[in-house]
């Protein structure tokens, strides 16, 4: 029981590392994709704006208990799949790369504040955040290659990424865990106004 | 490569899902009528024109299977019955158009998925079975879609390029 402190704390580092190593906006980059599970899984654990605002939606959960630890990360994929439809059906959107970096500052911002939205306005963020990202991924899925793959690769990543984030909002239970958390939220948002820069201006 | 074994896996997944919200006594029956169906709808001769459809049938059951754990009372024993029949029907008419009988054991197998799933939900926290089931739904609507849709593809630039 003792040891379960220094899990979470390793499990919330690895995510921090996991966040510095990817690359920015990788996760939607590079022209055409191999297909498959295995793409489709790794897509958004490769690139810094999905993986960080996946597991901001899940450490945003955590904040504000039940139910919606747990209706959040229902209410992605859901809604996420409605994006990826209307982005293979070319319907357009604002830049999705500007939506993708406000989700993260968005997201982030919640986290760092502590805010305790009422259901029906988280609900209504993190669906409309998963517009965009099932948007980007809908236009990369590949014709050639293997979709229902792909697709069962990227929705599981997206939903181990919730877990991860719920996983670190464990460390809300430990002294000063609020601090840490709340820190890691201001480092998502300063993290997701680098993206807004890049979309914006490079 | 949209047909083998996944679609009729993820199908019997579900059914494992939906499953674990039934009843005990209602599992074994369960079981049975989705081995016995899949089996005799994968060696039957079904015309290949229907593969479309099949296919549709087979998504639109993953996901109303699916969304089946969010029933408020759960799942009686003759509505697991009926999912596990209906299961099996498109598991098997699948698995008849573009798969092989490996494919059977594979997909069948995939209803095992019901032991942790009970675990979980009889443990206070049926909600975590719940969100693996809309992962689930979100692939099936995404693949239904998808014969529907103008992909883009693989080859082309995507929006960053």
């Amino acid at each position: 029981m003792s040891r379960r402190p220094h899990v979470r704390v390793l499990i919330a580092a690895s995510a921090v590392v996991a966040v510095f190593i990817g690359s920015s906006v990788e996760a939607h980059m590079g022209t055409g994709l191999a297909g498959g599970f295995g793409s489709g899984f790794r897509h958004p654990l490769t690139g810094g704006d999905h993986l960080l605002a996946m597991v901001s939606v899940g450490l945003w959960g955590a904040f504000l208990g039940q139910p919606l630890i747990f209706v959040l990360p229902v209410i992605f994929p859901a809604v996420m799949v409605a994006g990826a439809v209307m982005g293979m059906l070319g319907v357009t959107l604002p830049p999705v790369e500007i939506g993708i970096a406000l989700s993260v500052i968005v997201l982030g911002g919640c986290i760092a504040l502590s805010l305790k939205a009422p259901t029906w306005v988280a609900s209504l963020i993190v669906a409309t955040f998963a517009i965009f990202h099932g948007y980007a991924h809908g236009k990369e899925l590949p014709s050639a290659a293997d979709p229902i793959g792909y697709s069962l690769g990227f929705v599981l990543a997206t939903g181990s990424l919730h877990a991860l984030g719920i996983g670190i909002g464990f460390l809300n239970h430990r002294p000063r865990g609020v601090h840490v958390t709340r820190g890691l939220g201001a480092l998502i948002t300063g993290t997701g106004i680098w993206f807004l820069y890049k979309a914006l201006v490079l | 490569m949209r047909g083998g074994a996944l679609p009729p896996a993820l199908l019997c997944a579900a059914v494992g899902l939906a499953l674990a919200f039934a009843p005990r006594r209602a599992w074994m029956p369960s079981l049975v009528t989705l081995t016995v169906t899949t089996a005799v709808l994968a060696a039957l001769p079904i015309p290949t024109e229907w593969l479309e459809g099949v296919f549709l049938g087979c998504w639109a059951s993953v996901a109303a299977t699916a969304v089946t754990v969010h029933l408020p009372r759960g799942m009686t024993p003759s509505g697991a019955a009926g999912l596990s029949f209906n299961a099996g029907l498109w598991s098997g008419a699948e698995i008849a158009l573009a798969g092989s009988r490996l494919d059977i054991v594979k997909a069948v197998a995939c209803v095992l998925l019901l032991i942790p799933a009970a675990f979980v939900a009889n443990r206070r926290a049926p909600i975590i079975v719940k969100v693996v089931a809309s992962w689930l739904v979100a692939v099936a609507i995404l693949a239904a879609a998808l014969p529907f849709l103008p992909v883009t593809p693989g080859y082309l630039p995507d929006h960053m390029d």
